[in-house]
This record gives structure tokens, C-alpha cells and sequence, in this order.
């Protein structure tokens, strides 16, 4: 057994069941940024365009995405590549529920999101008897295979042509704007990052990592490893599913050329580079590497050989992810 | 009393008219001065979709800085901002958004890529901007049409599929042909085209459509060797287009084999890809433009590109095949500026647009939108290509589909 899972089990027992309790050690310094961060998103809409709103509500979308990756790769050790395929699952069914059935976008939100965790619950359960490269082989194969759906399913996806979603609507409003789809992603996103906050200081968060750092050793401890594993893989589906119903709100076209292995890397570089295991890595790698694409867009004849030397230099110098680095540094310089 | 009526009098009318002259100078177009007009471009610019987009653009900026060095249009230089939209949706909506959001752009001349295009549609519809596409043909985007969206100016997809029929039926005389498509929008489109025209000019068709992405095409190839058609048509990607041709002269098949347009950017490395030349021996391409590359008609093209752009020129595999492509869609949107008067606006282009007509002298059809068209450009030419020379085909060919709204 690793001493590290049997000192967060032995956490697991000593700490309140299932239960958040404020945490005396957050630092004034955490206090300030989420301040910052709060006040930046509520004063974004007034002083920004709609093109600065459209980059923030993807950025958004991504942050949401890398939380969902967090909860089964860095919290749960699994290795799951089909983040794209959720994604989609998510972005179509609440397209098609708009389409058909006019739902207002917080139930289709909530549907997408169901559905979308419910396929994960299933994949979850196929890949209990995998782990490692084999693991991510096959939820690879899972994500493979879904884009082929989307892409031949045409009466439902559209297929090859794509589909148009109407605009998302709220009783009588329209989303038509990204400045309109705004307050709708902002508001989802605190919610997702809440919950991953709490999931993370629950029972259920040390049960996760208790089975990242040894299955053994949390089934020896009497942690239900088969029931935490398929319990990840669907709330990081769920988490993806909600995302691609955001991303409903303010786009209103999908192809399936986007929802491909390109976006589970994507996906994947962000939370391994913003810091493996961490919520702040997680948003943090989402915010950081989607501006770095967007700002690398300017300089097209050098942008792929800059992307390349910057995840280089993350993972020469900042191998635990950009906010451990940041923190490393950040506490030697108070230290003196 | 009465000085202070006066100066209210005064002070209000002096008010009324700062703000008679902030409404006036608020309702000025976005992008529009005395003297420039700014017009907004984007293009897959980097990765591996830079080679339908880079000389594209450079091919359309050349066409501009003639017209600015000739005084421009109705006296304003045209302005460009131009923006890599990467070929990929988020990317382009991203570049179309700040173009038109933070540049302030007057109207758009952009894409390249045709899934990519179609996700911007809704926007500019809704922000009601004149969009002349390049050589994005995005027939997503333009059927059903709207009163902004213009595009195909080197083909459609519809027309793409249709020509080919028509000229495997009327040139090589073919009763069955082989359809090669891919399994995403374009191949969707074009198959659409072809299975019209077949049925009208009486073809049939056997179809095979692959995956971009694929690696071995023996699979589909013994497929179509088993319904023996007349002629092998193929509207895939250059990539799998040179996987084809290379599979089928190692299968034996020597029936003609006709590639379209989507698989011809670099005719040098499909040679190269395929390996022998005479796995060409019975060849044919597809082109838009009104003659051979660097053909009598359209040389004038390629000495510009050379004067404008002397080290890229040097390079190899430059200008790139689909570089004249970019002078079409400047000139129909020069033209349109100069139609609207020297007050264009927005609405005022569009319109004149929606009607637009003229022969570029560059593409193989006139240039020509109508009340139910937004596609430019529907006329094609082929050319028989041993690997090093190509021939003129005579005549033109064309689609039969139209767009039933």
C-alpha cells in the first residue's frame, strides 16, 4: 500500500463525512485573486466587444471541460480519452432539444448533461476490467466512434452537413449574442467549479484519489473502487455534457470535425500543463492555453513552432503544471 | 432676461447641433472614412490547411493594392485586416467576430474552408454584413441564400459533383461511373450534384465514400473494381486522391480516372505521392480557372504574383495551384463598392451584390449571383495530365442540380 493513499484514507475517516467545511488556510492571497476573478467576470460585458465576450464564453466552455477531465484523469488516475465524444453528446442534445422541442436552454442543459453522464456511467463500467494505456485505447476507440455516429447519423446530426441549432431561448428571451450567452456561461461555470470544489473535499474526492494513488490499498480501506471509478468517468461525462450545452448558448452551428481527438488533446494539454490533479491547474491550464491559441493566431507563420516551444518549456520547467509552479514560486519569494 | 433667453437659445441650439453631428457621424458606416475603405480577410494562413488559403489571399491583396495604386475605389484606399481563421469553426468565428466587432471592418472577403465558413453564417446574417467569400465553396452557407452571403467563386461543391458527371458522360463517354466522395460536407454536397446529374443525363453511379482520414484504400477500390464502371471519379482530398491513384495502378485498373478540384492544390506532390507517371497515363483533372495554370488567358495572374511577391514566387510550389482563385472574389467585391457610389453602406452593397454579373476573365464562368443564387461560379474545364504536362480539354462542363428552395 502507498503511504500516500493510506494517509488520505486515514484523512477520509478523521474528516467530516460527505461535507464541506470552510478551511482555515486559505490565504489572504487566494482571497484576493478570487475577488479579482469574480470582479473581472462581472465587469467583462460592460467594457469588452462582443468579439472579447465570444473568446470568453469558449474560454468558459474549456474551463468547464478541463474541470470534467480533472475529476477522472487527475482525480481518479484514469486515463479516459473520449472528452470530445461527451462534448458532443452534450452540444447535440441540447441543439436537437431546442430544435425540436423549444426547451428552454437550463432543461436541455440538464439533459444534455444527464445523457451525456449516463453514456460515461456505461463507459465506465465497460472499462473497469482496463486501466492504463489499454484504458485510454479504448475510451479513445469510444471517442473515435461517436465522431462516425455524428457524422452518419444525418437525420439526427445532420451528418457531414453539420447542424444549426436555434438560438437558445428562456421563455420569451433569445439568446442572440455572446453578450447575452454571457451571464448564462459565467453563472454555469461558478456552478461547475462549486461543485468540483465540493466533490473534491467530499468523501467521494478522497475516494477518488484514494484509487488514483492505489486501488489496492482503497479497497483494502473498504472504499468501493468499481463504484468510484464508473462514479468519475460519469460525473466527468456529465461535466462535458453541460459543457457542450454552454457552448449551445452562443454557437449556433456544430460539425463534427470539431468534436474529433484534436479537442480531447486539446482538452487534456490544458489540465496536464495548467497543473495534473489541481482545480486551480485545471481553469488556470484552460484560461492560459486557450489565450495563448488565440493570441498565437496573430502571428500565423510562427504560431505551431511557438505552441510547441511553450508546452516544451511547461514541461521541462514546470513538470507538476503551471499554478504548482507559480505557487512553488510564489512561496519562496514570501519565505525570503 | 433677454440675454439669458439668447444664451439659452444659443446654447441649446448649439447643443442640438453637436448632437444632430454626433447622430450623423454615429450612422457613418463601420470601416468607411473619406479616404479608406477597411475590408476584413481571413484564410487558413498556418498548419496544414495553409496551402488553401495563403496565395489565395496573397493573390487577393495583389488585385487591391492595383486597384489602390490605380486611385482606388470612388477615391478611398481599401484597408485590409487580415486574419488566420486556422480551418477550423471556432477559429473563424473568432477571427470573423473580431474583425468585424473589434477592427470595425466594412465588409468581409474571407474563407477558404467550407465546414469552417458555414459556422459564421448565422452571425453575419444577423449582423447584417456583405460577405464575399474566397474559394471557401460553403454551399452550407449559401443554400438556403440570405441577402449577405456570397460565396463559390471558384465553384460550389453542387457544381463540383455535377461537372464531373456530366463530363465523364459527355467527354469520355461513360455509362457507369465510379464515385469516390468523402464521408463529411463537401462529399455530401457534391454526391448530391452528381446523383442529380446522373440521373438526368441517364449515369449510374457506383459510389464509394471514404474517410479524410484514411490510410489504405484497397478496400473501396476492389469494391468499385467489382461493379466495373466506365471511368473512376474522385472528389476526396489530394492526400487520399493520391492514395487512389497510386491503389489503382497497383490493381490494375486503367479505366480514366478524373480528379476534381477539392484533390488538385499541388499537382507536383500528388506526382510525387503516386510515385510512377504511368499510374497518370489515363488522367484527368478538374480546374475553375478559364485556362491552364500560367495559360495565355490568365497570365497575367501569374506575372503580377511574381512582381508582388518576388521571394515567394522563387520558392517551389509556389504560387500555390489555387492562387488565382483570390482574384474573383476582390473583383467582385471592388465592383460592388464601385456600384453602391461613392456613399456606400452595407445594405447598399449587399443589394448591389445580390445582382451582381461580370465575366472575370480568371474563371472558367462568368461570375453571377441571382434572386435565389449566392453561388458565383459554376463552370468547369478539364485538362488530361501525364504527371508533367497538361491539355486543354475544349468546352466547358457543367452541373445540373439547381437549388429547389
Amino acid at each position: 500500500m502507498s503511504d500516500k493513499a493510506a494517509a488520505m484514507l486515514s484523512r477520509s475517516e478523521a474528516s467530516p463525512p460527505a461535507r464541506w467545511t470552510a478551511r482555515s488556510n486559505v490565504s489572504p492571497a487566494r482571497i484576493g485573486l478570487l475577488a479579482l476573478t469574480t470582479a473581472v467576470l462581472i465587469f467583462l460585458p460592460f467594457v469588452v466587444t462582443g468579439y472579447v465576450l465570444y473568446i470568453a464564453n469558449l474560454l468558459l466552455v474549456f474551463v468547464v471541460l478541463c474541470l470534467g477531465l480533472h475529476l477522472v484523469i487527475g482525480e481518479t488516475g484514469q486515463f479516459a480519452l473520449a472528452h470530445a465524444a461527451f462534448y458532443g453528446i452534450g452540444i447535440y442534445t441540447s441543439g436537437l432539444a431546442g430544435n425540436a422541442f423549444g426547451w428552454p436552454f437550463p432543461m436541455s442543459m440538464l439533459l444534455a448533461g444527464l445523457i451525456a453522464g449516463a453514456v460515461g456511467v456505461v463507459i465506465g463500467a465497460v472499462a473497469l476490467c482496463m486501466r492504463d494505456i489499454y484504458l485510454a485505447l479504448a475510451t479513445f476507440a469510444f471517442g473515435e466512434a461517436l465522431q462516425w455516429v455524428f457524422l452518419n447519423w444525418d437525420k439526427v446530426t445532420g451528418g457531414p452537413n453539420g447542424l444549426r441549432i436555434s438560438p437558445a431561448r428562456l421563455g420569451t428571451l433569445e439568446i442572440l449574442s455572446d453578450k447575452q450567452a454571457y451571464p448564462v456561461v459565467a453563472i454555469t461555470t461558478l456552478l461547475m467549479l462549486l461543485l468540483t470544489i465540493l466533490i473534491s473535499r467530499s468523501r467521494l474526492g478522497r475516494s477518488f484519489r484514494a484509487v488514483r494513488e492505489s486501488e489496492v490499498a482503497a479497497m483494502a480501506m473498504g472504499i468501493p473502487v468499481r463504484r468510484a471509478k464508473v462514479t468519475a468517468f460519469g460525473l466527468s461525462a456529465f461535466y462535458a455534457g453541460v459543457a457542450g450545452s454552454m457552448f449551445a448558448t452562443f454557437s449556433t452551428y456544430i460539425h463534427p470535425d470539431s468534436l474529433g481527438f484534436q479537442t480531447t488533446i486539446l482538452v487534456l494539454t490544458m489540465v496536464v500543463v495548467g497543473g495534473l490533479g489541481s482545480i486551480a491547474g485545471a481553469v488556470g491550464g484552460a484560461v492560459v492555453f486557450g489565450l495563448i491559441s488565440e493570441f498565437l493566431r496573430q502571428t500565423p507563420s510562427y504560431q505551431e513552432i511557438i505552441y510547441g516551444l511553450i508546452l516544451i518549456v511547461f514541461m521541462m520547467y514546470a513538470p507538476r503544471g503551471l499554478f504548482a509552479f507559480i505557487h512553488d514560486k510564489a512561496g519562496r519569494v514570501f519565505r525570503g | 432676461m433677454k440675454c439669458t433667453a439668447t444664451r439659452i437659445f444659443w446654447g441649446a441650439a448649439l447643443l442640438a447641433a453637436g448632437l444632430a453631428h454626433a447622430s450623423s457621424a454615429g450612422a457613418q458606416e463601420p470601416g468607411l472614412t473619406e479616404k479608406t475603405i477597411k475590408i476584413g480577410m481571413f484564410s487558413p494562413l498556418s498548419g496544414a490547411n495553409m496551402a488553401y488559403g495563403l496565395d489565395v489571399v496573397n493573390a487577393a491583396k495583389m488585385y487591391y493594392n492595383k486597384i489602390n495604386k490605380d486611385g482606388g475605389v470612388h477615391g478611398r484606399q481599401i484597408e485590409l485586416v487580415i486574419e488566420d481563421d486556422r480551418c477550423n469553426a471556432n477559429d473563424l468565428v473568432s477571427a470573423v467576430k473580431k474583425l468585424v466587432e473589434q477592427d470595425q471592418v466594412f465588409m468581409l472577403n474571407g474563407g477558404s474552408c467550407s465546414a469552417a465558413a458555414v459556422a459564421a453564417k448565422d452571425y453575419v446574417v444577423r449582423s447584417k454584413i456583405p460577405w464575399v467569400m474566397l474559394n471557401a465553396s460553403a454551399d452550407g452557407a449559401l443554400y438556403p441564400p440570405t441577402d449577405y452571403i456570397f460565396g463559390a467563386f471558384s465553384i460550389s461543391q453542387y457544381a463540383v459533383g455535377g461537372s464531373v458527371v456530366d463530363f465523364g458522360k459527355q467527354h469520355l463517354k461513360a455509362k457507369k461511373i465510379g464515385y469516390i466522395n468523402h464521408d463529411d460536407a463537401y462529399g455530401a454536397w457534391n454526391l448530391e450534384a452528381a446523383q442529380e446529374t446522373a440521373k438526368q443525363l441517364g449515369v449510374e453511379l457506383a459510389v464509394e465514400s471514404i474517410n479524410a482520414n484514411i490510410t489504405d484504400v484497397t478496400a473501396p477500390l476492389i469494391k468499385l473494381r467489382a461493379a466495373n464502371p466506365d471511368t473512376i471519379a474522385i472528389t476526396t482530398y489530394a492526400k487520399p486522391a493520391a492514395l487512389i491513384i497510386k491503389k489503382a495502378y497497383e490493381l490494375g485498373i486503367t479505366k480514366p480516372i478524373v480528379l476534381t478540384v477539392t484533390g488538385t492544390a499541388n499537382l507536383s506532390q500528388l506526382v510525387e505521392n503516386v510515385g510512377s507517371k504511368d499510374a497518370l497515363k489515363n488522367f484527368y483533372v478538374q480546374d475553375v480557372l478559364a485556362d491552364v495554370p500560367g495559360g495565355p488567358k490568365i497570365k497575367w495572374v501569374y506575372d503580377m504574383y511574381k512582381e508582388s511577391y518576388p521571394d515567394l514566387a522563387a520558392k517551389p510550389d509556389h504560387p500555390q495551384a489555387y492562387m488565382p482563385y483570390g482574384i474573383a472574389p476582390a473583383m467582385s467585391v471592388v465592383k460592388a463598392l464601385t456600384d453602391a457610389g461613392p456613399n456606400p453602406t452595407r445594405e447598399k452593397v449587399a443589394e448591389v451584390l445580390r445582382n451582381q454579373k461580370f465575366d472575370s476573365g480568371v474563371m472558367a464562368g462568368p461570375i453571377e449571383f441571382g434572386p435565389n443564387d449566392r453561388a458565383a461560379q459554376e463552370s468547369t474545364i478539364y485538362l488530361k495530365f501525364d504527371g508533367s504536362q497538361q491539355t486543354l480539354i475544349p468546352g466547358s462542363f457543367k452541373s445540373l442540380w439547381k437549388y429547389k428552395g
